[in-house]
């Protein structure tokens, strides 16, 4: 069975920039939320077993999905992408269990580096 | 003067918000560090907007404060344009401890943090824009366009000639501490052709 894979952002553009940047031999199934309420529904759901989570987001940010995974103890590995690259930042999500952190805007070199140095998609 | 520019397809508004967020991140990045303190990311606002609605905009945002403000031109690829830094006076003495400013603060020292944070915070956040859309942004000198005034009275030396334009508001505000001010980047009704040919062609 192919591994859940959710992007959750605000941004049509940047869904689509990170659905780009996604390896394309890594076999997948793509799912999107466009905030974090939608973002929990969907890793409720079993959608996101890999989460790319946008922080800045209307109804729920990325720090209410990170808080809410960690709550119930969700099954996900997040990586946050955001473009608040501030030090702290990184810290308070890292903190709220966030695996690792990619600055915006995302390209495919970033996303790669990310998923092989964490061991989610293995070869990459 | 053409239809086109009427509105913003939902598409363009979201990509140019993107973009934006992207930029005002590098720039409260830097500020951040300056500062030493957390700068608190807005979700910026995308509009075109009428130069009358502008002035309102600007008004209703700083209706009973007082401001200093800044503006810099950019110019770069066919597009032109004009990033506006306006600060709450009330913002002065915060900013001046997180500086570590040691002296006096009057009008000369405030100038001076005004135009730190101004080269800081515009710089940046033209660069970012100007770097995703692969544009390479020259900037002219910033020029003070007033200190402690009442927005209305700022306002009034700039009765500009342009009908509609692209407007970015940005309203940034620093954790813990009483330190509000408002990026706002304007750009011609012509650039606003080129800019919106180059942001269809990244949503391709």
């Amino acid at each position: 069975m192919n591994l859940n894979v959710l992007i959750c952002d605000d941004s049509s553009f940047a869904r689509k920039q990170m659905a780009r940047a996604l390896p394309p031999e890594w076999s997948v199934d793509v799912h999107f939320a466009s905030d974090g309420v939608e973002g929990v529904e969907a890793i409720r759901g079993g959608k996101g077993d890999v989460v790319f989570l946008d922080l800045t987001m209307p109804n729920l940010d990325g720090y209410g999905v990170l808080e809410a995974i960690r709550k119930d103890d969700l099954p996900a590995m997040v990586i946050v992408v955001s473009g608040d690259i501030q030090p702290d930042a990184q810290e308070r999500v890292k903190s709220l269990g966030a695996m690792a952190f990619i600055k915006k805007p995302i390209d495919a070199d970033k996303a790669r580096t990310v998923l092989s140095e964490y061991g989610i998609m293995t070869g990459a | 003067m053409t239809t086109s520019l009427a509105s913003l397809s939902e598409d363009q508004r979201d990509c140019y918000q993107e973009l934006t967020n992207v930029a005002m991140g590098q720039a409260a990045d830097r500020l951040a560090r300056l500062l030493n303190a957390y700068v608190i990311l807005p979700i910026p606002k995308i509009s075109m907007i009428e130069n009358s609605d502008l002035n309102m905009a600007i008004q209703g945002a700083h209706a009973d404060s007082r401001v200093s403000a800044v503006c810099q031109g950019f110019i770069g690829s066919g597009i032109a344009g004009e990033a506006m830094l306006l600060f709450n006076d009330t913002s002065f003495a915060s900013l001046a401890s997180l500086m570590k400013y040691k002296g006096p603060l009057n009008k000369q020292s405030e100038l001076e943090l005004l135009m730190d944070t101004a080269s800081v915070l515009i710089g940046a956040c033209i660069h970012g824009i100007g770097e995703q859309l692969e544009i390479n942004f020259n900037q002219g000198h910033p020029v003070v366009l007033g200190q402690h005034c009442d927005v209305e009275e700022l306002l009034k030396q700039g009765q500009n000639s342009w009908n509609k334009t692209l407007a970015i508001e940005i309203h940034y505000t620093i954790e813990h501490v009483n330190i509000e001010c408002e990026l706002l980047l304007l750009f011609t009704e012509n650039s606003v052709r080129t800019l919106n040919k180059k942001i269809d062609y990244l949503l391709d």
